[in-house]
């Protein structure tokens, strides 16, 4: 069996190098048959393409998608230096 | 000297799929700031159709823009043609030199450009062994080198840096302290710290911290838009008791 640790590094490279993806700040942990992605995204399709991704990188395993997506909020007040 | 409001934010990572979503953010932001720094990574890929996306979101705002390119931005080898775009409609692009900016008769100048990585000081890469590991750390040398004369004959009344990559591993808490060499360098805030400025900004860092300084005492902010949560930070540069209507 590969080691979780060689099946993460390869999700995680197939996030940044993959065309429909580029992603780099996506945390990927893998406990048993079991992967984990974090992080925080631009959008909801962004969010579903990670998955996907990480998906056919790691075909058996159960993918949990816990990226959120970024909310944009209002610029609030500034800070006087 | 009037007091000024530096709105500021990277990795923004726009693409067709969020063409509009981020103008709408921008709206009434003459109200709140005096000018906008965009800190890299505005596109995704790096593609020119990316870089058109950016153009139209950021083109014709009430307040002058200046940008930097970051690693994103370089992937699809066309930085220079991006650059273009941007410069095109309107948006200074810096590519490790100089705009002065007369804003509210402040001269504000901002030095700046994508910057590089290489690690802090006591735990980076030296321009030592392999022909690729020297390059890697001549490339952000070179960059320091160029920032540092920049400032040197930079005449402004205020002086900000604007980077991708980060200067200090404060603004990088959070990050897994094993990527921090590909993060930033040290080698930045040096050159920074020898010449002097009011603020360095800086993004990249999705997961690190807004609020660091150079070991010379000089604000960083990491305004990376994952840290940020919000469409821009403002940041207000002046001496206390100055135009304090203002900020």
């Amino acid at each position: 069996m590969e080691a979780p640790q060689y099946v993460a590094a390869r999700v995680q490279s197939a996030l940044a190098e993959d065309d429909r993806t580029h992603e780099l700040g996506v945390r990927v942990d893998v406990r048993g048959d079991q992967l984990f992605l974090r992080g925080r995204v631009g959008c909801e399709e962004r969010r579903e393409l990670i998955a996907d991704v990480a998906g056919e990188a790691a075909p058996g395993l159960v993918v949990h998608n816990e990226i959120s997506v970024v909310d944009v909020r209002e610029p609030g007040g500034e800070e006087k230096l | 000297m009037s007091q000024l409001r530096i709105a500021a934010v990277g990795d923004v990572h726009l693409g067709e799929d969020l063409r509009g979503r981020y103008r709408s953010r921008l709206s009434g932001i003459e109200e709140k700031a005096d000018v906008l720094l965009l800190a890299g990574d505005l596109t995704r890929h790096g593609t020119l159709e990316e870089g058109e996306v950016v153009a139209e979101e950021f083109r014709d705002l009430p307040v002058p823009v200046v940008a930097v390119l970051g690693n994103h931005d370089h992937h699809s080898d066309k930085p220079a043609e991006i650059a273009t775009m941007l410069k095109d409609a309107g948006i200074s692009v810096l590519h490790d030199d100089a705009v002065v900016l007369d804003v509210k008769g402040v001269r504000l100048g901002v030095v700046g450009g994508k910057g590089f990585g290489g690690g802090f000081a006591g735990k980076c890469a030296s321009e030592f062994g392999e022909p690729e590991i020297k390059a890697f750390v001549n490339h952000t040398k070179r960059i320091a080198d160029r920032w540092r004369v920049a400032l040197k004959e930079l005449q402004a009344d205020r002086r900000v840096v604007l980077s991708h990559y980060s200067p200090v591993n404060d603004t990088l808490a959070g990050e897994p302290l094993e990527i921090y060499p590909f993060l930033g360098s040290y080698l930045l805030a040096e050159a920074v710290d020898s010449e002097g400025a009011d603020l360095i900004l800086h993004g990249h860092a999705h997961m690190g911290t807004e609020k660091g300084m150079t070991p010379g005492g000089i604000r960083v902010r990491n305004v990376a838009l994952p840290v940020l949560g919000r469409a821009y930070g403002v940041y207000c540069l002046g001496e206390d008791g100055e135009d304090p209507d203002h900020c």
